[in-house]
């Protein structure tokens, strides 16, 4: 793949806390158009490999090119125009507490995009229906907000600048099985419709085996595999075995 | 019939008396601003085919201008035909069009005319104080109640929370008590000094200062500074408890968390106030003596004796008795904003900043309140 048309090119990161050594060497390109998993045990770097990526925390050493922009070598201003064509939701939301749901989506648009006033409602409301969002939840504060709307809402202001490529940090965690399969749903809809290239950390085995194209499995600091979902489910490593473990021992109960 | 429009980014043109709007560029977000106004010179009417052959790209933002556009010039949106629009731009059309028609506009929030929104502002205002004064006094029974059960089990005492806090409220506030109750003390000699100095009355500034800083200075002043201190953490603490769900978690363990949080921080400050009071007092007569050598020919041995011919010890313990009662209202409205603060973390910040105002005005409040009964008492 062209290194310029990869939407992220991760080439050699290595990381280190202290003695432990988090990322070994790891390189892979995402391509456009794609909804990508990194999956891996606790403390094998998901975390860390997501926030190195969209420009958090500096890796000690490797490259890291989003969208044709190296996030840790480039210019400033090279950096800062490529952080406005990606998108990025944590775990928790991180709303902004003190505005509401629609002040929120409105931050991005009003600092970097010169949408018309009379615009920006329609615009908001729009990321807001985009995200799965009814209009009025746009008047809300955050802490009024259940679990899986705070997660839609900061995935609205995720869309706010229509980003080319979206981070999500383990989107389905702490939301019922229901809202966490409309969510993927959703992704899935943005990465279809949208054609956004899409990177996710999950845990989530529904959100794997049902709507994500590519798995990057990370173990001891190496990238373990890497491959579409149908393959990493075969391989023969008992990490990867016990992983998918739980969900083959649930069909072969259901005798599918 | 309509005669042709042009800009560089669409082309109105008539096909078989059907208007049709050809799109030409880059309709996307950042070009928003220069499309809108492009979009100014358009008129037309249905019914109305978009082209999108010559279409570089679109996004949903620039979708959602292009019918925006449509529909405020009164054409239905489900009657616009999409038409050679390469798929995925088209999807993106439908999409946002769909999202449109779906989405039902939220009523106008209807506005009070003038008079009546601001009294119903004041209103709000006042029951919400009166909310807030309601809920300390239920909060102050509360403690006193837990209080009352201490007493009877005086086992459940959390000996390490009540020193620990002894620490960091007492030990820790020493040097900027002293330092400010030292100030203090030079600040009001100096001043008495340049009066007393013209009537040749320079010993009756020592009779001032133990008046003054024993009775009045030193409490107000370090109950202030405890207020901003540890009224402040208080409520920093237990607010970040309650927001990572720790006091939910105490109440599930079978502990109460008056007994857990609140009745050792009430305790050390209650203690804890008292002494610093009187270190606030030696320190502001310490500072007083610095001045009274050079500015009024006062030696420290005189000052000494003056003190303790003149200075009648009611007003030290007076002073001194006003230090619990200045800390148990600190200790209550700094536990009793944490305890309640809403679970997101502007309202940390808002109950931390509402703590240290509340007490200190309250603290002042009862200072006065001290002043006018005593008076009265006739101490």
């Amino acid at each position: 793949m062209d290194k310029q048309a990869a939407v992220v090119a991760v080439e050699n990161i290595h990381t280190q806390f202290g003695k432990q050594s988090v990322h070994k060497g790891i390189s892979f390109e995402l391509g456009k158009g794609s909804l990508t998993a990194i999956i891996g045990g606790s403390g094998t770097g998901k975390s860390v490999l997501l926030r190195e990526i969209v420009g958090l925390q500096r890796p000690d050493s490797g490259n890291i090119r989003v969208l044709g922009t190296d996030i840790w070598t480039d210019t400033e201003a090279s950096v800062s125009a490529v952080k406005k064509r990606f998108g990025m939701m944590f775990q928790d939301g991180a709303l902004f507490s003190a505005l509401t749901v629609k002040q929120n989506v409105l931050v991005p648009l009003v600092e970097h995009a010169a949408v018309p006033p009379a615009l920006l409602d329609p615009l908001v409301n729009l990321r807001l229906s985009q995200a799965g969002l009814s209009v009025d939840v746009g008047l809300k504060m955050p802490s009024q907000l259940s679990g899986g709307m705070r997660k839609r809402a900061a995935l609205a202001r995720a869309l706010a600048l229509e980003p080319e490529t979206l981070f999500l940090d383990e989107p389905t965690s702490g939301l019922d099985p229901t809202t966490a399969r409309s969510f993927d749903k959703l992704v899935r809809s943005l990465v279809d419709d949208l054609g956004i290239s899409v990177l996710v950390v999950t845990h989530d085995l529904d959100t794997l085996l049902t709507v994500v194209d590519r798995i990057i499995v990370l173990a001891d600091g190496k990238m373990l595999a890497d491959g579409p979902v149908e393959d990493i489910v075969k391989l023969d490593h008992p990490w990867i075995k016990s992983y998918f473990a739980i969900r083959t021992m649930t069909e072969s109960a259901n005798g599918s | 019939m309509t005669l042709a429009a042009t800009s560089q980014w669409w082309h109105l043109h008539t096909d078989n008396a059907c208007a049709v709007l050809s799109l030409s560029g880059h309709w996307r977000l950042a070009n928003m601003a220069a499309i809108d106004t492009a979009l100014g010179g358009l008129a037309c009417k249905t019914p109305l085919k978009l082209d999108g052959s010559t279409l570089d790209s679109i996004d949903s933002a620039g979708a959602l201008l292009l019918l925006q556009a449509l529909q405020t010039r009164g054409i239905a949106l489900h009657s616009v035909q999409v038409e050679q629009f390469a798929a995925d731009h088209k999807r993106i059309v439908d999409g946002v069009r769909s999202r449109m028609l779906e989405q039902q506009n939220p009523a106008p929030s209807t506005s009070r005319p003038w008079p009546l929104r601001q009294l119903a502002t004041l209103g709000r205002e006042l029951e919400e104080a009166a909310g807030l004064l309601h809920g300390h006094l239920n909060f102050l029974g509360a403690t006193l109640i837990a209080f009352l059960q201490l007493l009877r089990h005086p086992g459940r005492l959390r000996h390490r929370e009540l020193t620990v806090q002894f620490g960091q409220i007492c030990l820790s506030a020493l040097p900027v008590v002293a330092l400010v109750t030292m100030l203090i003390g030079v600040t009001v000699a100096y001043l008495l000094g340049l009066q007393a100095e013209k009537y040749g009355a320079n010993i009756f500034v020592i009779d001032g200062v133990g008046i003054g800083m024993t009775r009045e200075f030193s409490p107000i002043i370090v109950a202030t500074i405890v207020a901003g201190r540890s009224g402040a953490a208080f409520t920093a603490h237990l607010g970040a408890m309650r927001l990572t769900e720790e006091i939910d978690a105490i109440r599930t363990l079978g502990l109460s968390p008056m007994q857990v949080l609140v009745i050792p921080r009430v305790l050390a400050l209650v203690l804890a106030l008292p002494l610093l009071v009187f270190v606030g007092d030696v320190m502001g007569i310490f500072g007083a003596m610095l001045v009274a050598d050079p500015l009024l020919g006062l030696t420290p041995a005189t000052v000494l004796n003056r003190l303790h011919t003149s200075l009648d010890l009611g007003h030290f313990w007076i002073g001194f008795a006003k230090a619990p009662a200045f800390a148990l209202f600190i200790a209550i409205i700094g536990c009793r904003m944490g305890m309640t603060v809403e679970r997101d973390t502007r309202a940390v910040g808002m109950a931390t900043t509402s703590t240290v105002v509340q007490g200190i005005v309250s603290v002042i409040l009862l200072d006065a309140a001290f002043a006018i009964v005593l008076q009265a008492m006739g101490v």
